[in-house]
């Protein structure tokens, strides 16, 4: 029995899980969310169903629960690890970005549009946030990342900004505060 | 999804391998084969002649005797002998500390929950009629038959509706004079004697003298945690008859009422402390029933609640002068709420756990 717990993985599934992940896990941490991995994968599959995510209590009370799920998109053990890899504390800036980028990218065009945002506003604030208000955030927030992008190139002239690719959305969040956006692995020794 | 504590309450805990070496290894080998091949059949079958006969001596008083309180006396005992039976076809080492239950006018017990010998086990001590969860096969023609005759209550978890019914039999039964000590499980579920979910208060409500027993087993030889999950009744049952003993402590505590001006959730709690210290558990705030639904589902609220908190977060960041960068304050409140709940350590779960345990 205790062979079964860490059962079905190798040193080379470990290996590429690793590569995989650009390296921000240990060995251990591997071993272990291995281990959470199996527990959350009931059916046995090999790969983790929405419904499975949602039996985890707190992660169905989430606002944004739904979105994380279909972003996740069934994923195998590999796929899995690289979901949580943003979350190391090891990982980069950069991939953090990506991260929240890639959940907000509603459509997955590598733009975060109009439509994204308002998709997003909408899992977040619900009916709590009115039609105008969430058009007023989405036009603001435009505006101010289009300002920031035209004083820092030096044109004169501001072009509307429709939509935010990676580029610029890391431009506009180059001071926010991402020290809670990181999570510890239980390797239990 | 890397940690949660809900979940943590279901694992059962790895073995250590401990066979590892060239001199534990072959007295290992020669251990299983003693357990398999000698022990199991040796114990199946005395369990299967003696449960039988005391199964047939118990139809057969059934049908004889008139109804009457020398029939249903033997039929206790012969429950009993029945579940000292199995007890014994486990190798049960059981310890009962405190004083052995009496019936008595308005007293309930309550009981943490850690498999379905949970009720054998204190059976072969003391009779107890239990509220039960029907179940199909073989288990419930046992129920059935024979532990209707102890006055046992069957309940279905999934039927809303049944919570009203199951709470006026508990009055009734709890109420008459001589009736057999009623048990309750008042976490719902099989919890692996590590954790303790919370306790539901429909014991708590009925304006009963609440006596609580602390179920602790010892891990040495085999885990008696019923993950149903993950193994069907039956190889429970098997894994327990294949393995050397069943080690067990049992604590009958102190009989509680319920305080001036304390509701029946906080008698629960009060309860379930000191069932968890005595057992050596962990309190978790969860409700046991979450293993069967999805908490965002059932209780949109607990959503709705969030989703208002960031709305005023969004609002405020329209009022306001822009200070910061203006995505920032946006995808900040948006990255909390990615990482505060989803991704979770198992140290960061408070704020969750005490809306869940609220709602709840």
């Amino acid at each position: 029995m205790g062979q079964a717990a860490s059962g079905g993985l190798t040193q080379g599934d470990v290996d590429e899980v690793i590569a995989a992940s650009k390296g921000v896990f240990n060995q251990a941490e591997i071993e272990a969310l291995y281990k959470r991995f199996r527990a959350l994968d009931r059916g046995r599959k090999g790969y983790i169903s929405p419904e499975e995510f949602l039996s985890i209590p707190e992660l169905s009370i989430n606002p944004l629960a739904q979105r994380l799920v279909r972003a996740a998109e069934c994923p195998n053990f590999r796929d899995f690890v690289r979901l949580v890899a943003p979350f190391s504390p090891r990982a980069s800036r950069d991939d953090r970005l990506a991260f929240i980028f890639s959940v907000y990218d509603v459509d997955g065009d590598g733009y975060i549009s109009r439509e994204d945002m308002a998709m997003m506003l909408k899992q977040l604030a619900g009916s709590s946030l009115s039609e105008e208000d969430t058009h007023a955030i989405i036009s603001r927030v435009l505006a101010q990342v289009g300002a920031a992008a035209a004083t820092s190139t030096s044109t004169s002239t501001a072009a509307p900004l429709e939509r935010l690719d990676l580029p610029a959305f890391k431009r506009a969040l180059a001071g926010a505060d991402l020290s809670n956006m990181v999570v510890e692995v239980n390797v239990d020794l | 999804m890397v940690d949660d504590s809900f979940n943590k309450c279901f694992t059962s805990t790895r073995p250590e391998p401990w066979n590892w070496n060239i001199y534990l290894f072959p007295i290992w080998v020669v251990g299983v084969l003693v357990r398999y091949f000698i022990l199991f059949p040796v114990r199946l079958t005395l369990l299967m002649i003696a449960f039988n006969a005391l199964i047939l001596m118990f139809l057969v008083i059934d049908i004889t005797l008139p109804r009457g309180r020398q029939k249903m006396a033997i039929q206790r005992k012969l429950v009993q002998w029945m579940s000292c039976a199995w007890v014994a076809a486990w190798h049960g080492v059981i310890r009962y500390h405190g004083p052995k239950p009496t019936p008595g006018p308005n007293r309930i017990w309550v009981s943490n929950h850690t498999s379905m010998i949970d009720y054998v086990v204190l059976c072969s001590y003391s009779p107890f009629a239990v509220i039960m969860q029907l179940h199909h096969g073989w288990i419930a023609f046992l129920q059935k038959r024979i532990l209707s005759s102890l006055g046992c209550l069957w309940f279905n978890r999934t039927e809303v509706n049944d919570r009203a019914v199951v709470a006026a039999r508990m009055r009734e039964h709890v109420n008459k004079p001589d009736a057999i000590p009623l048990l309750i499980f008042p976490e719902g579920t099989c919890v692996n004697n590590e954790y303790t979910v919370m306790f539901k208060r429909g014991a708590f409500d009925i304006g009963a003298t609440v006596c609580p027993v602390a179920i602790k087993y010892n891990k040495i030889f085999v885990d008696a945690f019923w993950n149903s999950r993950r193994e069907s009744f039956g190889k429970h049952l098997f894994r327990l008859l294949t393995s050397w003993a069943l080690v067990c402590d049992i604590y009958f505590l102190e009989p509680q009422a319920q305080r001036e001006g304390e509701s029946p959730q906080e008698f629960a709690g009060r309860v379930q402390a000191m069932i968890a210290k005595y057992a050596n558990l962990r309190i978790v705030p969860w409700d046991g029933y979450l293993k069967y639904y999805n908490l965002g589902e059932k209780n949109p609220g607990l959503i709705e609640k969030r989703r208002r908190v960031l709305a005023d977060v969004l609002r405020g960041y329209l009022g306001k002068q822009a200070q910061q960068p203006a995505a920032a304050a946006a995808a900040a409140a948006a990255a909390a709420a990615a990482s505060g709940s989803g991704e979770k350590a198992a140290k960061g779960e408070q704020g969750g756990a005490s809306e869940g345990k609220k709602e709840l």
